[in-house]
Formats: structure tokens, C-alpha cells, sequence
């Protein structure tokens, strides 16, 4: 069994270290930011300076989940890795003359850079990966954390990250093809092997490739789980989905990033909190409505 | 549960199949020689000597696919093709890149810079888990896609989340490895991090200066037993052992102890449930960075005391194809235990002055191989380890 130990986000919302998110939510508008902590708190003056906002976020969301215990596995998902420092280094590569450019970018560009500072500012020794795909890059990282408990793992920290660039905007509206607005986000969590420390389970996660009908993926989803439609009490969807259930849009709240799912994991994990009549709740991801992401969350 | 290979693919600066990367191998050529690219034509790297316009015409492939993309499918369809989609057969893929479709990327990127017409299309290709879902499309591979992204271990950590979901009973077969072009974003990082040898790179020597990139692919087919009855294929190998560490000491750097290299070897034996002295050969990860060498021979110092098993790295041949390094050493590892093959270390003089070891030098065959252990370690301190087994 899994369960969520503790969870924390940085997102267009004020998220990070809030009581409940379900207070403080509004829909994002065009004057949205994202919505930074006191980084200096909760990391290295010294380390802080170079690092960009992908990997401030996920170290002190990381950082936040932290109390007590040593992780002895890490587990991060990514879409599109530090963007920001891609394309500085791609900036340099094409404007800079000579022989001799300064690495910084280039070193903090890869996708591993945010699991692995993570890895450093904790001095962390344990498993620590990194996946990315796409949509659902929260998912597969999810999954492994979610295994490595099933191996015996006692706190594993799962999480993920996505950044906005500007450059991005350009790419509209061919390339990138949703109306929301082009946002960045974090969320890392504890998970660990027993329920006393926790309020939520994770029943199940589970992606589902070449998607054609929705509603037979989560019918089937919901059979292979052993539940009714009726025991859902809220499902949080990434884009409109045509069903009898209680839904919330998740990325109303989220703006568009490829690993928003996993704020919406926080969002089902406050619901309870809020909800006490709540059993369940479903994290249906169809961000990318030909790749499915289904989590599955019950109350303790 | 045993989890057996069934399929190998491999394509390299050594050829586009794993008959003829073994052939170069045995006989001790290299495929490092001077790049062809604007971006790689000043230096000596392990370009696969063929344009993407011919290995799309070779291979029957969408023209529009990334490099890293069409090296994959090239490995991948060679490991593949004694399988077939089977229902009764979950299959999934987990592959492995550093900078995904950033060969084809970053030519848009560059015309926008100079202002010059940019092919807004190129960026499709970019995202890192697109080569994935290209391939798992093509071969019909629908129950589970996903991309591993830990720089040079990547592929080491897609074979070992591959055997971890066969292990768990969540998959039955899985195509794993990992893919990377050469681009000029990569060859500009590695020169600017002063760890680009501009003549051969010298792994385990004491005069290595740093390592030539390479690129490639290799991809591994594992099955649980169950899954081998049912699709009829024949075992390779077994995969016994694997673990993933993490050195947590520098954002490029291996420590000078190797606490992640060490750990990742004996977290592998572990697994494997062996003995270090039942290991009968290394494939090092063997970079020729001063700094890799060193550390990873601390490493198999610390793991392996003063019996120090036959060990080469094969990058004075491939260069260093970073995320696809571990997939295309696994294969080679899946023929050495075959076949009985310890690959010679090119280009080596001196042993380190700290370690005084000695890579295997010379070309051996017809040697009994219970088993090898493989290395990767990447950047951020991903250090990884597998064990290939014959039995």
C-alpha cells in the first residue's frame, strides 16, 4: 500500500506550505505569476544564486516534504526539463565567438538537474531517477515511486517540475495548441509504506497510450479498481470531460504545464482534508487527450 | 523472478547492427574519426557516418524524426525483430535520452537567433519522451511508454526499471535502452566543461585529457519466463543485477572516494546474489575524463580489493554516447557472455599513477563468462550499475 506522507507545490497559486489549497484558490488571468516562496529560507544562499526557478522550486518543495527521515528513494518526473537554462546555453552557443564559454547553463540544462540537486542539497545517496514523457511525466514518476515501495522503500519522495520560457509563446498556435496561459509549477511528495502517518492512499496510477474513448478508459479503469462511478466523490480533469461525475478543471488553477497532474494530486489530498464525507477522489489527466493519466486517491 | 534478454539491437560509430559493432570490436577498430557536421567537423568524435536523408531511406523511416529518434528506432527494431505484439503479452518500452530531439531543434533555434527562416516544425521533435512514443507506435508496443532522463546513465536506468516492472508482474516484456545524436548542444557542454579531448580519448591511461562524444543506440529485449513461452523467443542472457546510486557530491563530479560508484557496484552484486570474484568481466563506463577514471577505479578498488576482474572501456571505440552508452555496452555485454569475448581498452599507455590498474589490452575469446558487470554513471552523480549473466 501507498501512502501520502506529506505534499507540498509551488504554483501560479499561492500554494507552497498552505493549510489547505482549496482556500486560496482562484482561476488564473493574464496578470497571474507564479508564486515564489522566500527561496533564501529553505535554500543555500550560497547555492541559491545559480540556480533558475525550475530547480529552486522543486528543491524546496523536496525540502518542504522533508522532516524527520532520510528519503532511500527519489523519483522525479519532467516534460521539458530546465528550460531556462537550455536556452541560455543555446543562446551562448550561437552568439558566443571563441573558443571558451562558461558551462553553468549547459550543466544545470539536463532533465536529471532538479532530482539531482535534490539529491545534493539533502545529501542523498538513495535511487534517484528521472522521467520524462510529455503529458505524463508525473505519472511515470509516480509509478516508480509507487514500485519502489512495493520493494520495501520506507520514504520515497515523487515529484515534478515544469518551466514556461517566453520563447514558448512564439510556438503558439501550431505547435503549442492550448488557450490557457504557458505556466510553470512543482509539487513533490513523501510517500511511505504505512497509513499511520497519513491521510491519503494512492490506490493507483496507471497510463493509457493511443487513446481514442475516454469514457471506455475510465470505465474499464474504474472495474479493474473494483469501484463504482457513484463512490467517486470528485474528479479532477485536465480538459472538459463529458461525465456524470462531480468535476473540477484542474488547470483553471494550474495555467498549462506538462506535469499540472501532479498539483492536482495536491488538490485531492486538501479536498479530503476539507470533505469529510469524501472517499474518493479520481485525477483523471487528459492534459494530451491521446495519453491518459488516471491516480486514483482514497481517504484513509 | 528471472528476467532473461531475448532480443539485442545496437547501432553505433561502429556500424548499424550489432554483427558489425562486434566485428569492429574484435578486431580492435575504432568508429572515432573526424565529424562531418558543421558543428563536429573540427574534432574526433564517433559519428555514425550516414546523413539522416539515408538512414531514413535504409531504414523505411518518416524523414521528419529527430536523429536521436532515428537512431533508436534502428536499434530498437533491430532487437525487436523476432517479436511481434501480442495481446496476451503486456509489452512495454522504456527508453533512454539526454537531449532527446535537440539535433533537430536546435537548427530552428539557431535560424532564429540569426534571423533567418526558422521550421517551426523542428520543435516538435524536441520534447524528450517523443522518440518513445514514436517507436512503441511503430512496433505496436501500447502497454506502457516511458523515457528515462539521468544523462549517461539513462539507459543503465531504463534496463533496470525495465527488470524492476517484469519483477513486480506489472509488464511482461519490455523493449529497453536509450538513444543520443550528436549535437552541436552537446559538443559545445562537454567543450565548455574543459572535458572534450580534441585528439583520442584515453580511458584508464594516465595521460587522458577527456573524452570524444559519440552517438548510438542500444536496445535490450526482457522477458519474464512466463512471457518467453508465449512468444517463442530464445534467451540471450540473464539479467541478474542492477542498482542506481546516487553520489550526491557535485553537479558534474564523481567524489574522489566514489561513494556513488561504489554503492551502485555493490548494490548490483547484491541483487545479483554474487560474489565480486564471480564477476569475470568489467565493461567500464571509462570515459577517459580525468576525473571519471579516477573515481571509478576507486570504485572497483573499494568493490573488488586487490582480485580485480579483467576490465576495458569500450568508448575509444563509440566515443561516449551518453544516455545510450549503457544500452549499447549492455548489448556488447549480452555477445562477451556469449561468446566468451573480453574487449581490448584501446589507447592505453600508463596506469593511473593513484591506482596503478591495467585494462584488459588485448583481444580474448573462448573465455567462460558466468558473469558481467556493467557501469554508468552520469552527470549529477547518477552512478549506475547491471549484471549480465549466462545462466
Amino acid at each position: 500500500m501507498v501512502y501520502i506522507r506529506h505534499i507540498d507545490s509551488i504554483s501560479f497559486q499561492n500554494s507552497f506550505q498552505c493549510s489547505n489549497l482549496w482556500d486560496i484558490l482562484h482561476p488564473l488571468d493574464s496578470e497571474s505569476t507564479l508564486q515564489n516562496p522566500e527561496y533564501k529560507l529553505h535554500i543555500q544562499p550560497t547555492s541559491l544564486r545559480r540556480l533558475s526557478t525550475i530547480l529552486r522550486m522543486g528543491i524546496a518543495t523536496a525540502k518542504s516534504c522533508t522532516t524527520d527521515f532520510v528519503f532511500d528513494g527519489i523519483s522525479y518526473g519532467t516534460s521539458l526539463g530546465c528550460l531556462t537554462d537550455t536556452e541560455k546555453f543555446l543562446q551562448v552557443v550561437n552568439t558566443v565567438t571563441g573558443d571558451v564559454f562558461s558551462p553553468t547553463a549547459f550543466i544545470q540544462s539536463t532533465h536529471n538537474t532538479i532530482a539531482g540537486q535534490i539529491s545534493l542539497e539533502l545529501k542523498n545517496h538513495a535511487y534517484n531517477m528521472t522521467h520524462t514523457q510529455n503529458t505524463l511525466s508525473f505519472e511515470v514518476a509516480l509509478l516508480d515511486g509507487m514500485l519502489l515501495i512495493q520493494e520495501g522503500k520506507k520514504h520515497v519522495l515523487v515529484g515534478a517540475a515544469d518551466e514556461a520560457i517566453p520563447f514558448m509563446e512564439r510556438l503558439r498556435p501550431d505547435i503549442i495548441t492550448t488557450h490557457l496561459p504557458l505556466t510553470s509549477g512543482a509539487t513533490s511528495m513523501a510517500l511511505v509504506p504505512e497509513s499511520n502517518q497519513a491521510s491519503v492512499q494512492i490506490m493507483a496510477c496507471q497510463t493509457f497510450h493511443n487513446v481514442d474513448n475516454e469514457q471506455e478508459v475510465l470505465a474499464d479503469f474504474l472495474i479493474a479498481q473494483g469501484i463504482s462511478a457513484t463512490d467517486i466523490n470528485l474528479v479532477l480533469v485536465a480538459n472538459e470531460l463529458e461525465t456524470a461525475f462531480v468535476s473540477v478543471n484542474y488547470t483553471t488553477f494550474t495555467g498549462y504545464y506538462q506535469t499540472s497532474s501532479a498539483f492536482a494530486v495536491h488538490l485531492g489530498v486538501d479536498f479530503f482534508a476539507q470533505n469529510a464525507e469524501a472517499t474518493y477522489v479520481l485525477i483523471f489527466n487528459n492534459l494530451d487527450r491521446t495519453q491518459l493519466g488516471l491516480t486514483l486517491l482514497k481517504r484513509v | 523472478m528471472k528476467i532473461f534478454v531475448t532480443g539485442i539491437g545496437v547501432c553505433s560509430a561502429l556500424g548499424l547492427d550489432v554483427e558489425s559493432n562486434i566485428h569492429a570490436l574484435s578486431n580492435e577498430k575504432t568508429g572515432i574519426r573526424k565529424g562531418t557536421q558543421p558543428f563536429s567537423e573540427r574534432f574526433l568524435v564517433g559519428e555514425i557516418p550516414y546523413s539522416n536523408q539515408e538512414l531514413c531511406a535504409k531504414f523505411q523511416l518518416d524523414p521528419s524524426l529527430s536523429r536521436t529518434a532515428i537512431l533508436g528506432f534502428i536499434a530498437a527494431k533491430e532487437a525487436f525483430r523476432t517479436h511481434s505484439p501480442n495481446t496476451s503479452i503486456r509489452t512495454g518500452i522504456i527508453s533512454g535520452t539526454s537531449v532527446g530531439g535537440m539535433d533537430t531543434s536546435e537548427v530552428a533555434y539557431r535560424a532564429f537567433v540569426r534571423g533567418t527562416e526558422e521550421n517551426l516544425n523542428q520543435y516538435r521533435e524536441h520534447p524528450s519522451g517523443k522518440a518513445a512514443e514514436q517507436i512503441a507506435a511503430h512496433l505496436g508496443i501500447q502497454h506502457y511508454v516511458n523515457t528515462i532522463s539521468t544523462a549517461c546513465s539513462s539507459a543503465a536506468n531504463a534496463i533496470m526499471l525495465g527488470a524492476r516492472m517484469i519483477q513486480a508482474g506489472q509488464l511482461d516484456r519490455v523493449l529497453v535502452g536509450g538513444t543520443d545524436a550528436l549535437s552541436e548542444f552537446t559538443i559545445s557542454g562537454f567543450r565548455s566543461l574543459m572535458i572534450f579531448d580534441e585528439a583520442w580519448c584515453r580511458p584508464f591511461d594516465d595521460s587522458r585529457k577527456g573524452l570524444n562524444l559519440g552517438e548510438g543506440a542500444g536496445f535490450l529485449v526482457l522477458e519474464s519466463e512466463a512471457s518467453m513461452k508465449l512468444s517463442g523467443s530464445n534467451k540471450l542472457a540473464r539479467l541478474s543485477g542492477w542498482c542506481n546510486a546516487s553520489d550526491a557530491y557535485h553537479q558534474t563530479a564523481s567524489s574522489p572516494d566514489a561513494i556513488g560508484a561504489t554503492l551502485s557496484m555493490k548494490g548490483a552484486l547484491a541483487i545479483a546474489g554474487i560474489n565480486p570474484e564471480e564477476i569475470d568481466y568489467i565493461n567500464a563506463h571509462g570515459t577517459a575524463t580525468p576525473n571519471n577514471d579516477l573515481s571509478e577505479s576507486t570504485g572497483i578498488l573499494n568493490v573488488f580489493g586487490t582480485k580485480i576482474p579483467p576490465f576495458s572501456s569500450t568508448k575509444a571505440y563509440t566515443g561516449h554516447t551518453l544516455a545510450a552508452s549503457g544500452g549499447i555496452e549492455a548489448v556488447y555485454a549480452v555477445v562477451a557472455l556469449r561468446d566468451g569475448y573480453v574487449y581490448p581498452n584501446l589507447n592505453f599507455s600508463n596506469p593511473l599513477s593513484e591506482t596503478g590498474l591495467i585494462p584488459q589490452l588485448t583481444f580474448e575469446k573462448g573465455k567462460i563468462m558466468r558473469h558481467i558487470l556493467s557501469n554508468s554513471f552520469g552527470f549529477g552523480g547518477n552512478n549506475s550499475t547491471i549484471i549480465l549473466s549466462a545462466e
